[in-house]
Formats: C-alpha cells, sequence, structure tokens
C-alpha cells in the first residue's frame, strides 16, 4: 500500500521520532500539583528543557502520581538527568510507547481477520480475551494497593514528623526559658547558653 | 450601565493632605497616596512606563516631587504628579559621558538645571512601580547610606546632569526644580523601601494587566481581589503568560493614556465588548478538525495558573473577536478591516473561543447535549457534531453553535432583525474564525496576541448588547488543569457513552493505525488515543481509548468484538469495553508530602519537584525518604512480577493469525 517514498518518509519520520525519544525522560512520582512551568525550571538545572509533556491519567486511580515527559536538548542531558535526579520523583529513559503521538513504525502493516466461530482457534481467542480483563482488573487492583500502602506510610510520617516537632519545639522552649539551663546546673550538666 | 471609573479596580487611596491651590483653589495638593498596594510619598523613587513605546520594557526611574488632583470634575487627568527625573547613562549621548568617571553599574544622574527633560506633570496612573534610589554623593548634606544601602538599593547616584548645559556635575546646588535638595538627599531616618527592581519589573507586568484587564467585571465572575494577588503570585510561574500580559498591558496603557478620553469612558467600552466578546466566544464555534493546531493552540494556554489568568486571555481573545467581528460583518457601520490581520485574528479568535470554551466550563455541556439528540450528525473523521443554529434567523433559541464546517455561513444570512444583528454577527464570525482556523497552520501567537491588544483601544461598536455570561467558577477544573482538546472531546464522548476501551493491541501500535483497524474492521470512523505505557500500567499490551461518532456505532462495535473475535496481525483479538474514564480535575492532596505547618518547618521541606541533592543520612527526611523508596521498591518489584506472570499466561494461550485452511 504504501509506496517506497512514503516508506521513506516514515523511515525518517520514525528515526527523528527515535532520537527524539532517546532525549526525553520519563519522570515519574511527580506531585499533581506541580505545574508546567515548575517542572520545565526545576530540570532546566540540567540544561535547556525542550519540551514537558504531562502524561494524562485517563484510566488509573486518582491518587496516581503524575508522569511527565521532558524532552532535553541531547542525549548526554537525558542520561545526567536520569542519573542525578534523585528521589523522591523518579526518572528513567523514555520509552516509545510513552509518546502517545508518535509515529507509526515504518514498514508494518496490520492484519485482520474475523475468526470463525467454528474455527478451532475461536475458543482460544475467547479465552484470551477474558484473559486480558482478568489481567486487566490485576493491575488496577495491584496499583490500588500500592497506592493504600502509600497512604500509611504517608500517614505514618506525618505522624512521626510532628511529633519529632514537637519535640524540637519543646527542646527549644526550654533552652530559651532558661529552663534547660537551671536543670542543667542542678544535675551538673553542661548546657549551652539561651539562644535568641 | 456600567459606571464603573477606569481605576475602581486598581485600589487607590489618598494619603496625606497638603494645601489647596491653583487659581480656583480647585487643586488638592497631597504629601502621599496609595496605589495599587504601594504607598508613595512625596519624593518617593518610582518607576514610570514609556507612553510613546508601550511595548518596551525599558522604565524611567523619577521621583515624585509634587502630587496633586484636581477637584474640578472636568478634568481630563484629575490626579497627576510631578516627577524629577533621573538619567541613565545609556539615556545620555556618550560624547556627553567623556570625562566623566566612574560610571557604576546601578548608577543615575539626577537630572538638575533648566530645561526640557527636568521634570513632567504626569497623570498619577503613569507610575509603574517604586523603586529605591539611595545616594551615595559624599556631600556633607547628604545622610551617608550604609552599604548594606548600597547594595540593595535598585539605583544609586551621586551627580547630576545638567539639562541647560548638558553637563554631568559633580557639584549639586540648593534647589533642584524648585525643590531643595535636603528632600533629593538621604532621608535621615527614613529607610526606603528596598524592592527588587526584578519584583517591581514583574508589579509592572502585572500592573497594567490588572489596570486594563481588571476593568473586567463580574461579568466573568472573577473576584477582583484575586486578580491582584494571583497576579503577583503568578509572576515567576507562567513566564510566557505573563511576557504576554505584560506587553499587551504596557500597549493598552499607553492608549489609555494617550487617548486622553476619560479612563472612565475608555474601560466602559472595554467592559462592555468584554461581555460581548464573551458571549460570542463562548458561543462560539469549536475549533476542530485541525487536531494538530488545537494542540498547538493549548499548548500554549496550557496550565496558566489561575482562573482569572485564563479568563483574561480569554477575553482578550475575545476582544480580537469583536474585532472580527466587525471586520467580517457586513453592516456599513463596521470598523474598517484589516484583512491580513484578520487571519491572524481567526485564529486567535480559533484560541480564545477553544479557551473561553473550555473556561467557560462544562455549563455548555447540558446545553450541547440536548441539541445532539436534534441534530443530524455528519459522520466526518474526527468531527464532532454540534447543533447547528442560526439564531440570526431567529429560528432557535439564542444559544448558538456553529459548526466550522458548515457551508452556511452566517455571512450570507442577511440580518433581518436588527436587534439579533449583533448575534448574527457573532455568528457570521464564528464561521468564518471557524474556516480559517480550521484552514490556517499552526498559529503561532507570540507576536499576536500583542498586536490584538494594540488594537483594542480603538473603538469598539458602542450598540452591543451586554450579554451576561456567567462564568461557572468551576472549581474542580481549576487552576492547575486545562484539559487537552482531545481530553475534551473525549469527556464528551464518555458522557454520551461514546467512548470506547480498546485492549490488547500490540503496545507498538500508534494512534492512526488504531484509528485504522477501527475502519477497516468494523467500518466505523473514529479518533483514537494510544494509552502511554508507563510505569503503572502493562507494558506487554497496548489500550486505546476511542470515540465513536455516535452510541450506537460504539454499541455495534463492542457488540462485535465480543460476540466474535477479531484477530490482529499479532495473535491478539481486540477486546473492547466502554471506557469510564476519571473525571476531570486534580487533587488536593498527595500521599508522601507531608503538610508541615509554617512553624514546623526547621528545615528545608522537602519538595517533589526541586531535584534535591542528596541529602545527609542523619536527618529525619532522609529516613523518610529510605521508607518511601523502599515502599516504592516493592511495590514496584510487585507490580513487575504480576505482569511477568501475566505475559507468561498470555504467551501460553498465543492464537494462531493464521487461519487453519479447513
Amino acid at each position: 500500500m504504501a509506496n517506497p517514498e512514503e516508506e521513506e518518509g516514515e523511515e525518517e519520520k520514525y528515526e527523528s521520532f527515535l532520537s527524539r525519544v532517546r532525549r526525553t525522560v520519563y519522570v515519574d512520582e511527580l506531585t499533581p500539583h506541580a505545574s508546567k512551568s515548575v517542572v520545565e525550571s526545576a530540570f532546566s538545572q540540567f540544561g535547556t528543557v525542550k519540551e514537558v509533556i504531562f502524561l494524562p491519567n485517563y484510566l488509573g486511580p486518582k491518587e496516581l502520581p503524575t508522569g511527565v515527559l521532558i524532552e532535553m536538548e541531547s542525549e548526554q542531558k537525558a542520561k545526567a538527568v536520569i542519573e542525578t535526579v534523585s528521589q523522591p520523583v523518579r526518572a528513567s529513559a523514555a520509552r516509545p510507547a510513552m509518546f502517545s503521538d508518535r509515529p507509526k513504525k515504518p514498514g508494518r502493516r496490520i492484519q485482520f481477520r474475523w475468526v470463525d466461530p467454528s474455527d478451532d482457534e475461536f475458543d482460544k481467542a475467547q479465552r484470551v480475551k477474558r484473559l486480558v480483563r482478568k489481567h486487566t482488573a490485576e493491575a488496577a487492583f495491584m496499583i490500588k494497593k500500592q497506592l493504600e500502602e502509600a497512604e500509611e506510610l504517608a500517614k505514618q510520617q506525618s505522624e512521626t514528623v510532628t511529633t519529632h516537632h514537637k519535640k524540637f519545639e519543646m527542646i527549644d522552649k526550654l533552652t530559651y526559658d532558661g529552663v534547660a539551663q537551671e536543670l542543667a546546673g542542678r544535675y551538673n550538666m553542661k548546657c549551652g547558653p539561651p539562644h535568641r | 450601565m456600567r459606571e464603573a471609573s477606569g481605576d475602581e479596580c486598581l485600589e487607590f487611596k489618598w494619603g496625606k493632605k497638603r494645601i489647596v491651590g491653583g487659581k480656583k483653589k480647585d487643586v488638592q495638593f497631597y504629601e502621599s497616596f496609595t496605589f495599587d498596594g504601594d504607598e508613595y510619598s512625596l519624593y518617593d523613587s518610582v518607576l514610570v512606563g514609556d507612553a510613546n513605546e508601550p511595548d518596551s520594557h525599558e522604565l524611567f526611574v523619577a521621583k515624585i516631587i509634587k502630587i496633586w488632583e484636581h477637584t474640578n470634575k472636568r478634568a481630563k487627568n484629575p490626579r497627576q504628579v510631578k516627577l524629577l527625573w533621573f538619567f541613565r547613562p545609556s539615556e545620555i549621548s556618550p560624547r556627553l559621558l567623556e570625562g566623566v568617571q566612574d560610571v557604576l553599574a546601578k548608577e543615575l544622574f539626577l537630572a538638575s538645571g533648566e530645561g526640557p527633560g527636568l521634570a513632567n506633570v504626569n497623570p498619577l496612573e503613569a507610575i509603574c512601580g517604586k523603586c529605591s534610589v539611595v545616594c551615595i554623593s559624599k556631600d556633607k548634606r547628604n545622610p551617608q547610606p550604609t552599604d548594606e544601602e548600597i547594595e540593595s538599593a535598585d539605583f544609586v547616584f551621586r551627580r547630576v546632569f545638567d539639562v541647560g548645559s548638558s553637563r554631568v556635575l559633580d557639584t549639586i546646588d540648593d534647589k533642584i526644580a524648585g525643590v531643595d535638595v535636603m528632600f533629593l538627599f538621604n532621608r535621615a531616618g527614613s529607610k526606603q523601601e528596598a524592592t527588587n527592581v526584578q519584583k517591581v519589573q514583574e508589579d509592572i507586568n502585572v500592573n497594567p494587566d490588572s489596570l486594563k484587564l481588571n476593568s473586567l467585571p463580574a461579568c466573568v465572575s472573577v473576584p477582583e481581589t484575586e486578580d491582584n494577588s494571583i497576579e503577583s503570585s503568578d509572576l515567576r510561574e507562567s513566564s510566557y503568560s505573563r511576557e504576554e500580559g505584560k506587553e499587551k498591558g504596557h500597549s493598552k496603557l499607553a492608549e489609555e493614556r494617550s487617548n486622553k478620553d476619560s479612563s472612565v469612558q475608555e474601560s466602559t467600552v472595554h467592559l462592555k465588548d468584554h461581555d460581548v466578546c464573551e458571549a460570542s466566544g463562548s458561543r462560539g464555534n469549536h475549533c476542530d478538525g485541525n487536531k494538530a493546531q488545537e494542540r498547538e493552540v493549548t499548548k500554549q494556554f496550557t496550565k496558566l495558573k489561575s482562573l482569572p489568568a485564563e479568563e483574561r486571555y480569554s477575553n482578550t481573545c475575545e476582544d480580537s473577536d469583536s474585532r472580527v467581528n466587525h471586520s467580517s460583518s457586513e453592516k456599513p457601520q463596521a470598523n474598517d478591516v484589516k484583512n491580513p490581520l484578520a487571519k491572524q485574528k481567526s485564529m486567535l479568535a480559533a484560541a480564545g473561543e477553544r479557551y473561553s470554551k473550555e473556561s467557560s466550563g462544562f455549563d455548555d455541556r447540558p446545553q450541547k447535549k440536548r441539541k445532539l439528540d436534534g441534530s443530524d450528525g455528519k459522520g466526518d473523521t474526527g468531527s464532532f457534531k454540534r447543533p447547528r443554529d442560526i439564531s440570526s434567523d431567529g429560528k432557535r433559541g439564542s444559544e448558538a453553535f456553529k459548526r466550522p464546517k458548515d457551508k452556511e455561513t452566517g455571512d450570507e444570512v442577511p440580518p433581518e432583525k436588527p436587534s439579533l444583528v449583533k448575534e448574527k454577527r457573532d455568528l457570521g464570525v464564528s464561521v468564518s474564525e471557524g474556516r480559517d482556523a480550521k484552514t490556517a497552520k499552526k498559529p503561532s501567537f507570540d507576536g499576536r496576541l500583542l498586536k490584538r491588544a494594540e488594537e483594542l483601544a480603538d473603538d469598539y461598536e458602542r450598540g452591543y448588547q451586554v450579554i451576561e455570561v456567567k462564568q461557572k467558577p468551576d472549581a474542580v477544573n481549576s487552576k492547575w488543569f486545562r484539559p487537552l482538546p482531545w481530553e475534551e472531546s473525549m469527556r464528551e464522548a464518555e458522557k454520551e457513552e461514546r467512548l470506547v476501551l480498546l485492549q490488547n493491541l500490540d503496545p507498538t501500535y500508534t494512534s492512526d493505525e488504531v484509528q485504522n483497524i477501527v475502519y477497516s474492521a468494523l467500518n466505523e470512523q473514529s479518533t483514537a488515543r494510544m494509552i502511554e505505557r508507563t510505569s503503572v500500567t502493562i507494558s506487554h499490551t497496548g489500550e486505546a481509548l476511542v470515540i465513536f461518532n455516535s452510541r450506537q456505532s460504539a454499541e455495534r462495535a463492542i457488540k462485535r468484538l465480543d460476540k466474535g473475535c477479531l484477530l490482529l496481525s499479532s495473535g491478539r483479538p481486540l477486546v473492547a469495553v466502554f471506557a469510564k474514564i476519571n473525571p476531570p480535575g486534580k487533587l488536593s492532596s498527595f500521599y508522601g508530602h507531608t503538610k508541615l505547618q509554617k512553624t514546623q518547618m526547621r528545615r528545608e521541606a522537602r519538595d517533589a519537584v526541586s531535584t534535591s541533592r542528596g541529602s545527609q543520612p542523619n536527618t529525619l527526611e532522609y529516613a523518610m525518604a529510605m521508607e518511601w523508596c523502599l515502599h516504592r521498591a516493592r511495590s514496584d518489584h510487585a507490580f513487575q512480577m504480576a505482569i511477568k506472570r501475566q505475559l507468561e499466561v498470555k504467551k501460553s494461550l498465543r492464537v494462531n493469525f493464521k487461519a487453519k485452511l479447513p
């Protein structure tokens, strides 16, 4: 169907797409609050950011962290980003499947056929279909579980933080008030002067 | 109607009064005033925009040496200030600077002597912001500033430039422009606000914006105070939009000033038109068709921060709508058409409409749906049906939707009733815009928006009916989240149950291929979008969201794929279900970001976006971060295992593509 010229054009497009992919970093676990410009500025410390594409989350659960595709100037820059970006975001190399607007693989032709019910394969195909549905459900479930765990963890951590902070506050207050010094004196221990 | 005075929205308050003067005792002098949140006093240094070059970023620095207001109503610019100028080295011709030693980077020269360029009277509204100018002259009358003050000041000055003799002088007289120099030196004891010029610059960007656009009234249901506060915080974020806003604002400012119309009228006019344009914009067509173009458009506008900001832009674009209104109208009183601009405007309008459509939220949806049932759909690829409505004929209701591809043009329909004229023109506009939008290549908006702004100040059609378009303040569909065009249609489709999730595709398929498949196998037109494979999706199988043209076709397709088996060359039978997608809007919380109250911030708050350098192992944050890492690693691992297992199972069930010959 496609004449050779078209093929060539396709090839080129695909090639350039691939190079784009290589230049792009896939960043995961991003807060949904991050806006495009924030992301841009954050990543511009590695080099010029050519493009930022937010991956929309249509089907997954709402609490899923955002994914972003960040296209850098060159492959090296992309690699640098991947290596240096630390928690909690995650960066990895992008894959073609991450771009929803990608050009198609050149020279590929898709064929199809309707399977006849009398065909042996029909049953198999039906089973596959059911399997697919099962898999989707499984994946969704897993993700849900993950998110729940994350929530748990977050709660835990916020508690820890608050208690720690309270402790610090208390200590601060005591030193400020001079209470700590008194106590120290009484127990013959050292204590720093009250700081402003 | 709107009796709004031009700057009712920019807060202004007089400060201390002084004497009353003037020949007829109708001039009240003041010592200070508050304008747009800043307080200005006599002898403060301020930044002033250039009225001749509205788009320039160059601002002049001046000292306020007199403030007054004409109390008689007839005055064109009731509030005025006399400004004593500072000269930047760049403003002085180089040869005059020869022999002038040590010009510092932020040094200015105070104007002195007599002649043009010393001081000017300006309307108070010309002031763009405050700045700090510290006098570092060693003159004994000058209270010497500290090093810190010099460092933090925006500018410094120590010498004067005599405008009469055009020379830089080191010695300063006793009086300059009738003002005792004691007032011009540093004020003992009083600190000048060290506002960062940068910030002021941005404020300047903001102010003209607010000046202009704040005059948009509640018809857009945007609280004004919100505008101000949001703008200042907006500044860093959307730099692109700021750029436009600022320049646009500048030009408008200039226009307002230069027009000598009372600001009252000016803004009244603007107000009216915004209303109208709002109406025309919101009822305008949806620029579909050229998907790529739309993407481009909305990319430009994506992620604008606040609803008011969006209103602003949609309104500007809609302003351009109204301009096109005029230009494409056949009415004799239409203004001159600038044809080459028409196309630009149409593209802008396309964006504007797109924009206003979005910003008008889902208000329009229920109405559309109603209409949809009645209308006949044209099954174009990628066209989404919009009811055709020709309100100019007064046939149907006042909501007018026009499909850009419609053959009938509002232009051709003769304006029958004068009261409906406006609406017709709107339609005429929307059609022609839609058309243009459709045919236009990717519009580039950087320069265009600015130009639009400049034309706005010209006369509008005053006879416009003002239609209140209540924007639904969509709290959900808000600040951060601007839907992409495809997304919009997708949600539409979901509502109308035309959205189908196609599963078990090869993950390397593209959206186009999916569309082709649907067409060839199911004989249905559709638009599709492959869902990206990310770390949270199953990587060995592909999915796509497909929008069919009607519920029936979607149902048909699903039925066929269910009952029968459509095998693709990769040996995968397609699976289809009605898709259910997440409602739009952003989350309010995100796991993993523990909200620390202000007082709790003893250390740097962990920000997920900023790529933090490795934190030290002995902090609490580090420990917490490690926990997260652990959690995430576990989840990932589990997920991957599950997927691997799935893959194996699938492999065992691989269906032969090649049919066995019977």
